[in-house]
Protein backbone atom coordinates (compact mmCIF):
# COMPACT_ATOMS: atom_id res chain seq x y z
CA UNK A 1 0.00 0.00 0.00
CA UNK A 2 1.20 3.49 -0.92
CA UNK A 3 2.40 5.68 1.88
CA UNK A 4 2.97 3.33 4.20
CA UNK A 5 6.88 3.00 4.70
CA UNK A 6 6.17 7.06 5.25
CA UNK A 7 3.96 6.52 8.18
CA UNK A 8 6.41 3.95 9.55
CA UNK A 9 8.93 6.65 9.69
CA UNK A 10 6.39 9.06 12.28
CA UNK A 11 5.46 6.18 13.86
CA UNK A 12 9.41 6.37 15.30
CA UNK A 13 8.32 9.48 16.21
CA UNK A 14 5.40 8.59 18.58
CA UNK A 15 7.57 5.51 19.88
CA UNK A 16 10.15 7.70 21.94
CA UNK A 17 9.58 9.87 24.81
CA UNK A 18 9.58 13.49 24.14
CA UNK A 19 12.78 15.61 24.47
CA UNK A 20 14.63 12.40 23.19
CA UNK A 21 16.55 12.02 20.00
CA UNK A 22 16.54 8.33 18.30
CA UNK A 23 19.05 7.75 15.50
CA UNK A 24 18.31 9.11 12.15
CA UNK A 25 17.29 6.40 10.32
CA UNK A 26 18.15 7.46 6.96
CA UNK A 27 17.93 4.25 5.69
CA UNK A 28 13.98 4.18 5.78
CA UNK A 29 14.10 8.21 5.19
CA UNK A 30 15.96 7.30 1.71
CA UNK A 31 13.42 4.65 0.71
CA UNK A 32 10.28 7.28 1.03
CA UNK A 33 12.13 8.96 -1.21
CA UNK A 34 12.72 6.63 -3.75
CA UNK A 35 8.76 6.04 -3.15
CA UNK A 36 8.37 9.47 -3.83
CA UNK A 37 10.52 9.53 -7.11
CA UNK A 38 8.61 6.07 -8.35
CA UNK A 39 5.17 7.91 -7.93
CA UNK A 40 6.49 11.16 -9.65
CA UNK A 41 7.86 8.83 -12.91
CA UNK A 42 4.30 7.18 -13.07
CA UNK A 43 2.26 10.28 -12.80
CA UNK A 44 4.68 12.25 -15.72
CA UNK A 45 3.99 9.10 -17.83
CA UNK A 46 0.06 9.27 -16.97
CA UNK A 47 0.02 13.01 -18.30
CA UNK A 48 1.92 11.90 -21.06
CA UNK A 49 -0.34 9.27 -22.23
CA UNK A 50 -3.46 11.85 -21.93
CA UNK A 51 -1.55 14.67 -23.68
CA UNK A 52 -0.51 11.56 -26.82
CA UNK A 53 -4.35 11.24 -26.60
CA UNK A 54 -4.78 14.75 -27.47
CA UNK A 55 -6.72 15.58 -24.36
CA UNK A 56 -6.46 18.61 -22.56
CA UNK A 57 -4.41 17.57 -19.02
CA UNK A 58 -6.62 20.66 -17.04
CA UNK A 59 -9.91 19.83 -17.50
CA UNK A 60 -10.37 16.26 -18.77
CA UNK A 61 -10.88 13.59 -16.60
CA UNK A 62 -11.20 9.74 -18.08
CA UNK A 63 -9.30 7.02 -16.59
CA UNK A 64 -5.69 8.46 -16.44
CA UNK A 65 -6.82 11.72 -14.88
CA UNK A 66 -8.12 9.83 -11.62
CA UNK A 67 -4.69 7.32 -11.66
CA UNK A 68 -2.65 10.79 -11.52
CA UNK A 69 -4.35 12.05 -9.01
CA UNK A 70 -4.20 8.84 -7.07
CA UNK A 71 -0.14 9.12 -7.47
CA UNK A 72 -0.23 12.84 -6.65
CA UNK A 73 -2.50 12.35 -3.30
CA UNK A 74 0.15 9.40 -2.51
CA UNK A 75 3.09 12.31 -2.91
CA UNK A 76 1.34 14.97 -0.89
CA UNK A 77 1.02 12.16 2.05
CA UNK A 78 4.72 11.21 1.84
CA UNK A 79 5.87 14.69 1.87
CA UNK A 80 3.84 15.76 4.77
CA UNK A 81 5.31 12.55 6.62
CA UNK A 82 8.81 13.47 5.72
CA UNK A 83 8.56 16.97 6.38
CA UNK A 84 7.02 15.96 9.79
CA UNK A 85 9.74 13.49 10.96
CA UNK A 86 12.56 16.28 10.32
CA UNK A 87 10.04 19.11 11.76
CA UNK A 88 10.08 17.63 15.02
CA UNK A 89 13.73 15.75 15.39
CA UNK A 90 14.36 19.78 14.78
CA UNK A 91 12.24 21.17 17.14
CA UNK A 92 13.63 18.79 19.95
CA UNK A 93 16.85 19.47 19.10
CA UNK A 94 16.38 23.17 19.53
CA UNK A 95 15.06 22.30 23.38
CA UNK A 96 17.80 20.41 23.79
CA UNK A 97 19.89 23.80 23.64
CA UNK A 98 18.36 24.78 26.83
CA UNK A 99 19.21 21.68 28.67
CA UNK A 100 22.79 20.72 27.56
CA UNK A 101 24.14 23.95 26.29
CA UNK A 102 25.34 25.07 22.97
CA UNK A 103 27.67 21.95 22.64
CA UNK A 104 26.11 18.68 22.33
CA UNK A 105 27.41 15.47 23.85
CA UNK A 106 29.05 12.75 21.66
CA UNK A 107 26.04 10.60 21.75
CA UNK A 108 23.42 12.69 21.05
CA UNK A 109 25.86 14.04 18.59
CA UNK A 110 25.76 10.24 16.23
CA UNK A 111 22.12 10.11 16.10
CA UNK A 112 21.71 12.76 13.81
CA UNK A 113 22.44 13.46 9.99
CA UNK A 114 24.68 15.53 8.66
CA UNK A 115 22.45 18.26 7.62
CA UNK A 116 20.73 18.55 11.19
CA UNK A 117 24.43 19.16 12.43
CA UNK A 118 24.73 21.68 10.72
CA UNK A 119 21.55 23.16 11.61
CA UNK A 120 22.56 22.97 15.05
CA UNK A 121 25.66 24.20 14.61
CA UNK A 122 24.36 27.34 12.86
CA UNK A 123 21.26 27.67 15.60
CA UNK A 124 24.02 27.65 18.23
CA UNK A 125 26.22 29.97 16.44
CA UNK A 126 23.15 32.49 15.85
CA UNK A 127 22.15 32.06 19.64
CA UNK A 128 25.50 33.00 20.86
CA UNK A 129 25.82 36.00 18.72
CA UNK A 130 22.32 37.45 20.23
CA UNK A 131 23.60 36.42 23.79
CA UNK A 132 26.54 38.18 23.24
CA UNK A 133 24.75 41.40 21.97
CA UNK A 134 22.22 40.57 24.86
CA UNK A 135 25.42 40.41 27.16
CA UNK A 136 23.80 37.60 29.11
CA UNK A 137 24.00 33.89 29.05
CA UNK A 138 20.98 32.28 28.57
CA UNK A 139 21.89 28.84 29.00
CA UNK A 140 22.25 28.34 32.51
CA UNK A 141 20.26 27.05 34.92
CA UNK A 142 17.21 28.36 36.04
CA UNK A 143 17.72 28.24 39.79
CA UNK A 144 20.22 29.77 40.81
CA UNK A 145 22.90 27.81 42.71
CA UNK A 146 23.36 27.53 46.36
CA UNK A 147 27.21 28.26 46.17
CA UNK A 148 29.27 29.83 42.95
CA UNK A 149 31.79 27.22 43.86
CA UNK A 150 31.63 23.65 43.28
CA UNK A 151 33.98 20.51 43.79
CA UNK A 152 34.59 18.14 40.50
CA UNK A 153 36.18 15.45 39.35
CA UNK A 154 37.15 15.08 35.69
CA UNK A 155 36.49 11.66 34.30
CA UNK A 156 37.39 12.52 30.37
CA UNK A 157 40.37 14.02 28.71
CA UNK A 158 39.31 17.44 28.35
CA UNK A 159 42.94 18.22 27.06
CA UNK A 160 45.88 21.00 28.61
CA UNK A 161 45.71 24.47 28.82
CA UNK A 162 42.10 25.63 29.45
CA UNK A 163 41.61 29.48 29.85
CA UNK A 164 39.14 30.09 32.72
CA UNK A 165 36.89 33.43 33.50
CA UNK A 166 39.88 34.19 35.55
CA UNK A 167 42.35 34.09 32.66
CA UNK A 168 44.07 31.26 34.81
CA UNK A 169 44.64 28.11 32.97
CA UNK A 170 44.00 24.82 34.21
CA UNK A 171 45.19 21.27 33.53
CA UNK A 172 42.22 18.51 33.67
CA UNK A 173 44.27 15.66 34.05
CA UNK A 174 41.88 12.94 33.58
CA UNK A 175 40.34 11.92 37.72
CA UNK A 176 41.82 14.90 38.65
CA UNK A 177 40.00 16.97 41.08
CA UNK A 178 39.07 20.94 40.54
CA UNK A 179 37.28 23.45 42.83
CA UNK A 180 35.98 25.42 40.35
CA UNK A 181 33.65 28.46 39.35
CA UNK A 182 30.33 27.00 38.24
CA UNK A 183 30.18 28.89 35.56
CA UNK A 184 32.68 27.04 34.23
CA UNK A 185 32.66 23.88 35.06
CA UNK A 186 28.85 23.53 33.65
CA UNK A 187 29.69 23.12 30.42
CA UNK A 188 32.06 20.29 30.82
CA UNK A 189 29.79 18.35 33.13
CA UNK A 190 26.45 18.90 30.75
CA UNK A 191 28.43 17.45 27.79
CA UNK A 192 29.79 14.56 30.23
CA UNK A 193 33.24 15.73 31.26
CA UNK A 194 33.56 16.22 34.50
CA UNK A 195 30.94 14.86 37.35
CA UNK A 196 30.18 16.94 40.66
CA UNK A 197 31.90 16.13 44.00
CA UNK A 198 28.75 15.93 46.19
CA UNK A 199 28.56 15.26 50.23
CA UNK B 1 -6.35 20.82 8.26
CA UNK B 2 -4.86 20.55 11.99
CA UNK B 3 -0.83 21.05 12.50
CA UNK B 4 0.85 20.02 9.59
CA UNK B 5 3.63 18.39 11.26
CA UNK B 6 1.55 16.74 13.96
CA UNK B 7 2.25 13.44 13.73
CA UNK B 8 -0.39 12.30 16.08
CA UNK B 9 -3.02 13.67 13.04
CA UNK B 10 -0.54 11.64 10.70
CA UNK B 11 -0.96 8.40 12.34
CA UNK B 12 -4.68 9.24 12.82
CA UNK B 13 -5.49 9.46 9.04
CA UNK B 14 -3.06 6.05 8.50
CA UNK B 15 -4.58 2.41 8.06
CA UNK B 16 -3.46 0.46 10.89
CA UNK B 17 -4.12 2.19 14.02
CA UNK B 18 -3.33 -1.85 15.79
CA UNK B 19 -2.86 -4.78 14.98
CA UNK B 20 -6.15 -5.44 13.47
CA UNK B 21 -6.85 -4.16 10.15
CA UNK B 22 -10.36 -1.78 11.37
CA UNK B 23 -9.62 1.47 10.23
CA UNK B 24 -8.87 0.81 6.65
CA UNK B 25 -11.98 2.44 4.76
CA UNK B 26 -13.29 0.71 1.72
CA UNK B 27 -13.95 2.97 -0.91
CA UNK B 28 -16.46 1.74 -3.66
CA UNK B 29 -15.17 3.41 -6.78
CA UNK B 30 -17.33 4.92 -9.20
CA UNK B 31 -14.37 5.81 -11.92
CA UNK B 32 -11.57 3.84 -13.18
CA UNK B 33 -8.27 5.34 -12.61
CA UNK B 34 -5.27 3.72 -14.68
CA UNK B 35 -1.95 2.96 -13.89
CA UNK B 36 -2.53 2.55 -10.30
CA UNK B 37 -1.16 -0.78 -7.79
CA UNK B 38 -4.00 0.18 -4.83
CA UNK B 39 -6.12 -2.57 -6.04
CA UNK B 40 -4.47 -6.45 -4.79
CA UNK B 41 -7.95 -8.12 -6.39
CA UNK B 42 -7.00 -6.99 -9.73
CA UNK B 43 -4.78 -8.26 -11.85
CA UNK B 44 -3.91 -5.42 -13.94
CA UNK B 45 -2.81 -1.90 -12.15
CA UNK B 46 -6.19 -0.48 -13.23
CA UNK B 47 -8.94 -0.08 -10.73
CA UNK B 48 -12.56 -0.24 -12.63
CA UNK B 49 -15.75 1.38 -11.58
CA UNK B 50 -18.04 -0.71 -8.58
CA UNK B 51 -15.06 -2.21 -7.46
CA UNK B 52 -14.65 -2.20 -3.77
CA UNK B 53 -10.90 -1.33 -2.12
CA UNK B 54 -9.51 -0.82 1.28
CA UNK B 55 -7.78 2.08 1.28
CA UNK B 56 -6.14 4.33 3.84
CA UNK B 57 -8.47 7.12 5.17
CA UNK B 58 -5.69 9.88 3.87
CA UNK B 59 -6.50 8.68 0.38
CA UNK B 60 -10.03 7.66 0.39
CA UNK B 61 -11.24 11.03 2.15
CA UNK B 62 -9.70 12.81 -0.93
CA UNK B 63 -11.06 10.66 -3.53
CA UNK B 64 -14.38 10.89 -1.81
CA UNK B 65 -14.36 14.45 -2.02
CA UNK B 66 -13.66 14.39 -5.55
CA UNK B 67 -16.59 11.75 -6.45
CA UNK B 68 -13.86 9.40 -7.34
CA UNK B 69 -15.41 6.90 -5.27
CA UNK B 70 -17.74 6.61 -2.09
CA UNK B 71 -16.63 5.90 1.37
CA UNK B 72 -18.22 3.75 3.74
CA UNK B 73 -18.31 3.87 7.56
CA UNK B 74 -15.92 1.92 8.72
CA UNK B 75 -16.12 -1.50 11.23
CA UNK B 76 -14.90 0.52 14.20
CA UNK B 77 -17.82 2.78 14.10
CA UNK B 78 -20.40 0.05 13.32
CA UNK B 79 -23.86 -0.98 14.56
CA UNK B 80 -22.30 -3.08 17.40
CA UNK B 81 -20.07 -0.21 18.93
CA UNK B 82 -22.96 1.71 19.32
CA UNK B 83 -25.18 -0.39 21.05
CA UNK B 84 -22.33 -1.36 23.41
CA UNK B 85 -20.76 1.93 23.95
CA UNK B 86 -24.85 2.76 24.40
CA UNK B 87 -24.74 -0.06 26.65
CA UNK B 88 -21.86 0.62 29.17
CA UNK B 89 -20.09 3.02 27.82
CA UNK B 90 -17.18 2.80 30.27
CA UNK B 91 -16.23 -1.22 29.94
CA UNK B 92 -15.58 -1.16 26.13
CA UNK B 93 -12.34 -1.57 24.69
CA UNK B 94 -12.02 1.33 22.24
CA UNK B 95 -8.33 1.23 22.08
CA UNK B 96 -8.50 -2.45 19.95
CA UNK B 97 -10.95 -0.86 17.78
CA UNK B 98 -8.67 2.40 17.37
CA UNK B 99 -6.42 4.44 19.72
CA UNK B 100 -7.30 7.23 17.81
CA UNK B 101 -11.38 6.58 18.26
CA UNK B 102 -12.97 10.11 18.53
CA UNK B 103 -10.18 12.20 16.37
CA UNK B 104 -10.58 9.10 13.68
CA UNK B 105 -14.27 9.79 14.36
CA UNK B 106 -13.88 13.71 14.21
CA UNK B 107 -12.77 13.49 10.48
CA UNK B 108 -14.79 10.52 9.08
CA UNK B 109 -18.52 12.15 10.74
CA UNK B 110 -18.65 15.09 7.77
CA UNK B 111 -17.88 12.80 5.47
CA UNK B 112 -20.01 9.59 5.38
CA UNK B 113 -23.57 9.90 5.17
CA UNK B 114 -24.39 8.70 9.24
CA UNK B 115 -26.02 11.90 10.48
CA UNK B 116 -25.63 11.05 14.10
CA UNK B 117 -21.70 10.01 14.26
CA UNK B 118 -20.48 13.18 15.86
CA UNK B 119 -23.48 13.70 18.59
CA UNK B 120 -22.55 9.63 19.16
CA UNK B 121 -19.18 10.20 19.81
CA UNK B 122 -19.78 13.08 21.63
CA UNK B 123 -22.01 10.94 24.23
CA UNK B 124 -19.41 8.58 24.40
CA UNK B 125 -16.93 10.35 25.14
CA UNK B 126 -18.71 12.51 27.84
CA UNK B 127 -20.10 8.71 29.19
CA UNK B 128 -16.49 7.80 29.61
CA UNK B 129 -14.90 11.17 30.47
CA UNK B 130 -16.81 10.68 34.11
CA UNK B 131 -15.53 7.18 34.75
CA UNK B 132 -11.90 8.09 33.50
CA UNK B 133 -11.46 10.87 35.91
CA UNK B 134 -13.00 9.43 38.76
CA UNK B 135 -10.87 6.26 38.18
CA UNK B 136 -7.75 8.14 37.86
CA UNK B 137 -8.66 9.56 41.32
CA UNK B 138 -9.34 7.15 43.27
CA UNK B 139 -8.24 3.20 41.92
CA UNK B 140 -5.33 1.96 43.33
CA UNK B 141 -2.30 0.96 40.89
CA UNK B 142 -2.82 -2.49 40.11
CA UNK B 143 -6.74 -2.34 38.99
CA UNK B 144 -5.67 1.12 37.07
CA UNK B 145 -3.59 -1.34 34.85
CA UNK B 146 -6.22 -3.41 33.81
CA UNK B 147 -8.69 -0.16 33.25
CA UNK B 148 -6.28 1.76 31.22
CA UNK B 149 -6.09 -0.99 28.32
CA UNK B 150 -9.75 -0.04 27.54
CA UNK B 151 -8.40 3.71 26.64
CA UNK B 152 -8.10 5.62 23.43
CA UNK B 153 -4.84 7.74 22.73
CA UNK B 154 -6.64 10.73 24.32
CA UNK B 155 -8.01 9.71 26.93
CA UNK B 156 -4.60 7.97 28.17
CA UNK B 157 -3.39 11.46 28.29
CA UNK B 158 -6.06 12.55 30.33
CA UNK B 159 -6.16 9.81 32.55
CA UNK B 160 -2.89 10.65 33.12
CA UNK B 161 -3.15 14.55 33.30
CA UNK B 162 -6.09 13.52 36.32
CA UNK B 163 -3.45 11.26 38.31
CA UNK B 164 -0.64 14.20 38.08
CA UNK B 165 -3.40 17.13 39.07
CA UNK B 166 -4.25 14.52 42.19
CA UNK B 167 -0.84 14.15 43.08
CA UNK B 168 -0.18 17.97 42.79
CA UNK B 169 -2.82 19.04 44.92
CA UNK B 170 -2.26 16.56 47.62
CA UNK B 171 1.47 17.49 47.77
CA UNK B 172 0.22 21.23 47.90
CA UNK B 173 -2.13 19.98 50.62
CA UNK B 174 0.53 18.35 52.88
CA UNK B 175 2.65 21.02 52.59
CA UNK B 176 5.58 22.09 50.05
CA UNK B 177 8.86 23.52 50.78
CA UNK B 178 7.92 25.67 54.01
CA UNK B 179 9.64 29.03 54.88
CA UNK B 180 12.30 28.48 57.64
CA UNK B 181 12.87 30.97 60.33
CA UNK B 182 15.69 32.73 60.75
CA UNK B 183 17.67 31.97 63.76
CA UNK B 184 18.29 35.34 65.06
CA UNK B 185 13.89 36.23 64.69
CA UNK B 186 13.19 33.29 67.48
CA UNK B 187 15.37 35.14 70.39
CA UNK B 188 13.97 37.45 72.38
CA UNK B 189 13.67 41.00 72.32
CA UNK B 190 16.44 42.63 74.36
CA UNK B 191 14.59 45.02 77.03
CA UNK B 192 15.39 48.07 75.45
CA UNK B 193 17.77 50.12 78.37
Amino acid sequence: MYGRKASRLVKELTNVEKGQLTLFNSDLFDQVIAECSQHYVELQSLIRKMQEKGLDVQTSKNEDHYGALIHHLALVRNKRCLMAYLYNRAETLRNLIWKVGLVLPQEVQEKLSHSEEEYFKRHSASLKSYMSRLDLDLVVDMVPPKDPYIQVRVVDNIGEGIVLSDDKTANFAPYSMHFLKRTDAEPFISRGLMEELTG
Amino acid sequence: MANFYDFDDIIAEDEVHTNSPFPLVSVVFQKEANGVGIDPSSETDCVKPGSKVELPFWLASELHLRQVGTMKVPACFNQRTKLELGADATCVDLRSRSPYFYEFGCKIAPLVGDRDLGSFLLSAFKNRYQEVLAKAHNAAFSTASKCSTLLTREETSMYEAAQSSMAAFKKWRVGGPKFQRASILGRKRKPAD
